[in-house]
């Protein structure tokens, strides 16, 4: 079946074609919050519900943290140009350096928010029970 | 090989999707597109043509092998066209319905939904597995009532262009007779949000009359921003995770489950769980709801 070959390499070719312009056109801009009420809104979305008592947004809008009332925490991580919102299982060691706060001992999902980092810490563990 | 109107297509979707990039560009909108999103979207669609050319002739086997039994053979008279374009669009309603209802039905159709954006690229997450997931049996009774098989393959073909280009959020709203009648931007923008109050809305395919007739209607609101996606957002741009992770979950699900809830994993609605572990649609509204004070 070599109409069915050639449309396949002829719309492969377009896929490589339309992907290579979206790239050349800066379609590659990584995710932004705006502010709190963009943050609090996308943590709402969450599977089962998440609702934020307290949020820290990074300092560039690139990801956020939240607490809800339970003492759940959560995260908003980067995919593309927009968010993913992710639990943060309970029991994870929340470390704080400076400005910045890492869950799990997981570099890539450090989040920098300033000042607040420090409230954020949960080494003395029994703090996330309630 | 019947008249395939998708084929023909394809180079029109091309065109018109390097449009909206630059329309959107130009325009200011940098989150529009995501060339990595637009990878995906589109290799989906390229590997669904691929399942289409496997299974297609399977399909359209059994559309012959119904059709034998047909009372009476409708043939290929001028007005049976529009008869038989009608009547498919309400079988893509029940199927569009089923699909987001019945998880067997929705790990084949998650695919179409799983983007995070909504541009024309999106349009083209097309299943790969549609066959497995039994699609083609809402097609049979348009065979049985005696329709060709070819034209309602046409027609489903000539449907899923349609469906094309509404998905945009370049167009927003359209002359009110067409939003009253058609399905349009504006309509399956809300098909395709995660906002609770347009979960399972608007299964439309041509005409959007239908969701207004059996009451899954949802005009598109301004209140809060469309958030486009599936309610556990994939995180991840991987081609064969997109198409594949519901029926892994499904083989997860049921492999774990007690044997008396094994079944209710394939059939009952995506989200349900037999502990009440996760959120089904209407509970996510129903939770929605509460929160605003409403019952
Ligand atoms: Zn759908
Ligand atoms: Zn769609």
């Amino acid at each position: 079946m070599p109409a069915a070959v050639l449309q396949f390499v002829g719309s492969l070719a377009a896929v490589v074609a339309i992907v290579t312009v979206a790239w050349l056109l800066g379609s590659r801009k990584s995710a932004n919050l705006s502010d709190e009420e963009e943050a609090r809104e996308l943590f709402r979305l969450a599977p089962g519900g998440f609702e934020p008592v307290e949020i820290a947004l990074d300092t560039e809008g690139a990801a956020a943290i939240a607490r809800d009332a339970d003492g759940r925490l959560a995260m908003l991580v980067p995919h593309g140009n927009q968010f993913v919102f992710r639990l943060v299982p309970p029991d994870t060691p929340i470390r704080v350096e400076g400005d910045s706060v890492t869950p799990g001992n997981r570099p890539f999902l450090r989040i920098t928010i300033g000042e607040s980092a420090r409230d954020w810490a949960n080494t003395d563990s029994g703090d996330n029970n309630g | 090989m019947p008249f395939d109107p998708v084929a023909y297509a394809i180079p029109v979707f091309v065109a018109l999707i390097l449009g909206e990039l630059l329309w959107t560009r130009f325009a200011g909108d940098a989150h529009a597109y995501e060339w990595r999103d637009t990878g995906t979207s589109l290799a989906i669609g390229l590997g669904s043509t691929v399942a289409g050319a496997i299974t297609g002739g399977l399909t359209a086997a059994l559309l012959v092998w119904v059709h034998g039994f047909a009372p009476l053979s409708i043939g290929w008279a001028w007005w049976a066209w529009p008869l038989c374009f009608v009547l498919d669009d309400l079988a893509y309603y029940v199927f569009h319905r089923s699909a987001h209802r019945v998880r067997w039905f929705w790990a084949s159709h998650v695919n179409h939904h799983s983007s995070q954006h909504y541009n024309l690229s999106t349009a083209l997450r097309q299943s790969w597995t549609g066959f497995v997931a039994l699609s083609f049996i809402f097609r049979l009774p348009l065979a049985l009532i005696g329709f060709e098989p070819g034209m309602i393959l046409a027609c489903a073909g000539l449907n899923l262009v349609y469906q094309f280009w509404i998905h945009t959020e370049t167009v927003k709203r359209l002359p009110r007779w067409f939003e009253a009648v058609m399905n349009t931007p504006s309509h399956h923008r809300v098909h395709h949000a995660v906002n609770a109050r347009y979960l399972d809305r608007n299964y439309a395919g041509t005409f959007i009359v239908w969701d207004r007739l059996f009451g899954t209607f949802a005009p598109e609101d301004g209140e809060d921003r469309i958030r486009y996606g599936i309610v556990s957002q994939l995180g991840t741009f991987n081609l064969f995770y997109a198409v594949f992770h519901e029926w892994i979950g499904i083989a997860r699900d049921v492999w774990k489950a007690p044997w008396r809830h094994k079944l209710s994993y394939l059939w009952r609605e995506p989200g349900w769980s037999h502990d009440g572990s996760r959120e089904t649609s209407d509970m996510i509204r129903r939770r929605w709801l509460e929160s605003r004070g409403e019952q």
